[in-house]
């Protein structure tokens, strides 16, 4: 096998050779230079082929033909094998992306080129301390030169600025060098350990270290590197981010069994804390490429930090968070630093003009997303084992920099992804096309990202097929996204059936296949609505496939991580469908970021929980075996109560609900929504059998009351249809949580009664709207009216629904109220029932509302030609029809099943006799209770026939004629502001507290990240002084003697 | 060896404070300059051992017992790369400073802080 120190000797060789041969024609010196990284790249995919396929041992290169420490000597083994793969494959690939300028410039730019790669495979393989100084030098200088391949004010400046903070650490990267020959006369890796250094020697090893470290670019030592990664060419700071960050990472990585752990320590914190405030600072920017350097620098402080603490932990654990974190990082920096030199725009608004260019905006949503740590790239699984590890460790305050950083991350990042595909600003511009040389590396680093992920969930987790399902539903949607979108909904309805009838054996408990019928069947009815799409569509039924099929594996989860998983792809499917809708780009962030606050704590929850002994079939089954922890319980339960909207955590919602697409808002309604519940309900199973000290759940019950009551207010004082419906799901979902809290027998069956009722009522309810916002283009309630007489089949929906909400006979809505006050009553729960029967009474001022301002009242002119709704949303609004009226008249048909599903967990409270439930306190017939308000309907409506008089239309508007005409006659009419009376008597308490704080909370990072930012005070000298603080400060806090 | 080690110190810190204080892009790479034969120095002084000498095998040395009559040869062999390298460093940030100075007329540090936060 040809050994690795030819990549060594070739680069030199064809380094010096280079001169020479360009004479001869540029072709052939670019032949010669592109065969040694492509040389490179084989060689080392050989070696990484035997380490991890063979089992070949580390192999060990001695030179000059002695035995080390004699002479210095090489080593490579998986992990050299591995880190220097990739980075010679970035290399190779960011001089495929140079190769226009490579024609052009100099020769010396294709001898430096060559040199920078040579000192990263040496650095990485050499196992001598003074050989590393000089590779480390040969890395840096060829950098330098590098840095001004194109050659401008700004790369000048900043190259020298990076010049002498290089400068300044390589002095005493030497004197650590020198120290540790003097105290213990090897320079061998391979002779020395922590042991060989005494308390005097260890200022040696303080030495080398911190130069390493400086190198790596700490916080806030680091202003030097954000003026490279900002000014410099796209392919050469591709490397300097990927390549040089891989191989001095990898020197600090080999030259840790040198260090005493208390320096392990600080310095595992000093990542962090870069990792924290580099993305902290990130939220302020607006140049793209420094925004990517915040981020590079975060990332390396994250890599720092999880090899140090990940040191005792399992190797394959260990492997797999490093490996992940390196590769996540290398692949979609690389991506995006390639992606901004194809862009071409220094600022991120005018990023918008990638939408020309379609293949090039998935690649950028493909690596930002990979950078944000979402499934299924490498990132997720890092992070999701990170997490495991630092819980295990009880490294609190680390845990949470790192998901705070995450998050921090993950805003700027994401409000970047969502200004590119939503911007308005109407740019006609196109994006000139990046030629094949530079789209090539993007696209293979695409593809490298799916790849690795795919990797890892097929060898790593051993995953089935079903759980990855999700994906592949995007990937064999995107094949045939050039069919009518109505072909490709029938498809996707037949999809969802197929899999329901796949997963319908795996659901062996009823609660399952409860929320099987709420999921599937729920999803299945709503995709009917989606057929009335015209346009093409193209990607929608991608992502609602694959959130349907999330919301299933949901249920069969069988691990933790299974769930989380799916819980993931749920959040990242409804977030990129909510962000289809017309002006949803602030409305998709927050329900992104919020998702992933939610989202982390089930991170650390999970983490908390013990191990599931075995595989006993689904989580929700063998739930009831775990004890979890209190603080698990909590962490969980906030997490699953930010996906379903309550108080204080639920700004998302309005604003996610009302800005998605008119036929996705049913799914989020109706459906995402009770994904929180299913997860409540899972804490519910294992809390039953081990009920911790603090009552968690009674909590969690006044959570859920008072959303819904806040939910109700809400709802009162919008004028927006689609937001009233909003806040009118948080408030219905607080009523589920809040019975369902009660963890008794009544209480989980007025639970699930209610959560069924609303998906039932809620998505009619939302394609209604649909239906009228199709025809009336106007959401706002008080620009309609009247529309009784031109959509009546949409009137009686929204009636039937509204009477099914309200909770009065005879439908379903009066059963779920009866259910739940005599839950709460048996429970003992007084005022939390009349704080929710007050909320009961609010609930009535914003559904007379809908119907009263829609539907009642006289036809606005504009609205004089407009039909009934389109066909494929009055199907699905009257199979929810009939499910509503056939519960409503046979409440059996609920109250049986869901009865059986609470036994398991509970001894039953009720009996049924014939039609009639009967509790503690009493007994309510469903079905007596239909025909007697049949009855109280029909008598006066036939009375009120017989005596019909003659009826004056009054036109609406004729006030206006009278004097001035009003800018906007609607706002005159009572409709508009209807309850501002009760606003008015409210008075402060309608303030939007809520939103007002996390306002400030938002306010307060990014003003935080702009004070902290100050540092970076654009003067080289200023960067010495910080460098030279940050040692001296290192060293007093590491105590060194 | 302690006087010469002090030497090397001194130059060191001499080097990094002219580094901090002086404004001009030169001067600047005369403190780096300083700084680096600084840590020659402190390198050399580490290997010194008194009384012996310097350690080439010729005349004056005899190759039977060098080892006792020479100072270590190491941090010998290593300045030697060092001095290269840092000559290299030096002359490339000078060469920056020259398109520095073509492109913008200035060796004042404060004029080169455009880039920052």
């Amino acid at each position: 096998m040809v050994s690795p120190i030819y990549i060594l000797i070739m680069s030199l060789a064809v380094g010096f050779l280079l001169s020479i041969i360009d004479r001869a024609g540029r072709k052939i010196s670019l032949t010669a230079f592109y065969g040694v990284l492509t040389f490179n790249v084989v060689l080392m995919a050989n070696w990484l082929y035997r380490f991890v396929f063979l089992h070949v041992p580390t192999l060990v290169i001695n030179t000059a033909g002695f035995k080390a420490p004699i002479s210095i000597n090489l080593e490579l083994g998986l992990m050299e094998a591995f880190v220097l793969f990739f980075a010679n494959l970035s290399g190779l690939l960011a001089a495929v992306y140079l190769f226009k300028k490579f024609k052009e410039t100099q020769v010396s730019s294709l001898i430096l080129y060559l040199l920078l790669i040579m000192g990263a495979n040496g650095l990485v393989m050499t196992q001598d301390l003074f050989n590393m100084f000089v590779f480390l030098e040969i890395l840096s200088i060829s950098t330098f030169a590098l840095t001004v391949l194109k050659k401008s004010r700004e790369t000048l400046s900043a190259g020298f600025k990076y010049m002498i903070a290089g400068g300044v650490a390589s002095t005493f990267f030497l004197l650590g060098v020198v120290f540790v020959y003097y105290f213990t006369g090897s320079l061998n890796l391979g002779n020395l350990s922590a042991g060989s250094f005494t308390n005097v020697g260890l200022v040696s090893v303080f030495l080398l270290s911190i130069a390493v470290f400086i190198e790596l670019k700490p916080f806030p030592a680091n202003g030097w590197a954000l003026d490279v990664y900002q000014s410099v060419d796209s392919g050469i700071v591709s490397i300097i981010a990927v390549v040089n960050s891989a191989a001095i990472g990898f020197v600090f990585y080999k030259i840790m069994p040198l260090l005493p752990s208390e320096f392990l320590t600080v310095f595992g914190i000093a990542g962090i804390v870069t990792f924290l405030f580099s993305n902290m600072m990130g939220l302020k920017q607006d140049n793209a490429k420094r925004l990517l350097g915040y981020s590079s620098i975060g990332q390396m402080g994250l890599l720092l930090a999880a090899l140090i603490f990940t040191a005792n932990v399992q190797p394959s654990v260990r492997y797999l968070v490093i490996g992940g974190l390196f590769l996540n990082h290398l692949i979609s920096k690389a991506g995006l630093f390639w992606l901004a030199g194809i862009v071409k725009q220094d600022k991120i608004k005018d990023w918008g003009i990638l939408r020309s260019r379609k293949p090039l905006l998935v690649l950028f949503g493909l690596f930002i997303f990979a950078l944000s740590g979402l499934p299924p790239f490498a990132g997720f699984w890092a992070k999701w084992e990170f997490v495991k590890v630092l819980v295990d460790a009880k490294m609190f305050f680390v845990l949470t920099s790192v998901l705070v950083g995450s998050l921090f991350e993950l805003i700027f990042l994401f409000r970047w992804f969502t200004s590119v595909v939503k911007n308005t600003d109407e740019t006609n511009e196109q994006l000139a096309s990046p030629g094949k040389s530079k789209a090539t590396p993007v696209i293979v680093f695409g593809l490298m990202a799916v790849i690795s992920s795919f990797g890892i969930m097929r060898f790593f987790y051993e995953f089935n097929w079903i759980q990855v399902l999700p994906i592949f539903a995007v990937l064999a949607i995107s094949l045939i996204d050039s069919l009518p979108s109505k072909v490709k909904g029938f498809l996707s309805l037949a999809a969802v059936a197929g899999y329901g009838y796949y997963i319908y054996p795996l659901l062996e408990n009823n609660l399952q296949m409860f929320f099987g019928v709420i999921f599937i069947i729920g999803s299945a009815i709503n995709i009917i609505a989606t057929l009335n799409r015209k346009n093409q569509s193209r990607g929608f039924y991608g992502f609602l496939l694959m959130m349907i099929f999330s919301f299933g594996n949901l249920l069969i989860a069988s691990t933790y991580l299974e769930f989380f998983l799916a819980w993931e792809f749920m959040t990242i499917s409804s977030f990129l469908l909510i962000l289809r809708g017309q002006k949803a780009q602030r409305a998709s962030l927050l329900y992104l970021i919020f998702s992933t606050a939610g989202a982390y704590l089930i991170m650390v929850g999970f983490s908390f929980a013990p191990a599931l002994s075995s595989s006993g079939g689904a989580l929700i089954n063998v739930i009831e075996l775990v004890n979890l922890p209190l603080v698990s319980i909590i962490v969980l339960a906030i997490g699953f109560m930010i996906k379903s909207g309550s108080a204080g955590v639920h700004i998302w919602l309005p604003e996610a609900h009302a800005e998605a697409e008119s036929d996705v808002s049913p799914f989020i309604s109706a459906i995402l929504l009770k994904a929180g519940v299913f997860g409540l309900l899972m804490l519910g199973i294992s809390y039953i059998s081990f009920t911790p000290s603090f009552d968690v759940f009674y909590w969690i019950g006044w959570v859920g009351v008072i959303t819904a009551l806040i939910g109700a207010f809400m709802a009162s004082f919008q004028e927006d249809a689609k937001k009233l419906l909003a806040y009118s799901s948080m408030s219905q979902v607080g009523y589920v949580v809040a019975a369902l809290a009660m963890i008794t027998h009544l209480g989980w069956v007025s639970a699930l009664y209610l959560a069924f009722n609303h998906m039932m009522f809620k998505s009619a309810l939302f394609i209604a709207i649909a239906g009228v916002y199709y025809r009336t283009r106007t959401r706002k309630m008080y620009e309609m009216g009247g529309l009784i007489a031109k959509m009546p089949l949409s009137y009686i929906t929204v009636l039937m629904s509204i009477i099914a909400v309200s909770g009065v006979p005879p439908l379903s809505g009066f059963g779920a109220k009866w259910l739940i006050y005599t839950a709460f009553i048996t429970k003992g729960w007084y005022l939390q029932a009349g704080v929710l029967f007050f909320a009961s009474g609010v609930s009535f001022l914003y559904l007379y509302r809908l119907i009263h301002t829609i539907f009642l009242g006289q036809l606005k002119y504009e609205h004089q030609d407009i039909k009934e709704a389109p066909v494929w949303f009055i199907i699905p609004q009257y199979i929810f029809m009939a499910g509503i009226m056939a519960i409503s008249m046979f409440p059996n048909l609920i109250i049986k099943p869901l009865n059986v599903i609470a036994m398991k967990y509970f001894d039953s409270s009720i009996q049924i006799d014939g039609l009639t439930v009967i509790s503690e306190l009493g007994h309510w017939n469903g079905n007596l209770v239909m025909y007697v308000t049949m009855a109280v309907f029909a008598i006066p409506f036939i009375l009120l026939l017989v005596l019909k008089g003659k009826t004056q239309k009054v036109k609406q508007f004729n006030i206006v004629y009278a004097a001035e005409r009003p800018e906007s006659p609607q706002t005159t009419h009572v409709a508009h502001n209807m309850y501002a009376h009760f606003r008015k008597a409210l008075g402060k308490w309608t303030l939007p507290r809520v939103q007002l704080f996390w306002d400030s909370v938002a306010e307060w990072s990014h003003t935080l990240g702009g004070f902290f930012r100050r540092v970076y005070t654009g003067n080289g000298q200023t960067y010495i002084l910080h460098i030279v603080v940050y040692i001296v400060v290192m060293y007093v806090v590491m105590g060194v003697k | 060896m302690i006087s010469t080690l002090i030497l090397g110190i001194a130059l060191l810190i001499i080097g990094f404070y002219a580094m901090l204080t002086q404004k001009n892009l030169i001067k600047i790479v005369i403190g780096f300059s300083i700084a680096d034969t600084g840590t020659h120095i402190i390198i050399v002084s580490l290997g010194y051992l008194r009384g012996k000498t310097a350690p080439i095998i010729d005349n004056a040395v005899n190759a039977v017992n060098a080892v006792q009559e020479v100072v270590d040869p190491i941090p010998s062999a290593l300045v030697l790369t060092a001095i290269v390298i840092g000559l290299a460093v030096t002359a490339v940030m000078l060469s920056f400073i020259v398109e520095m100075y073509k492109k913008n007329k200035s060796l004042s540090i404060d004029d080169y802080q455009e880039l920052k936060w």
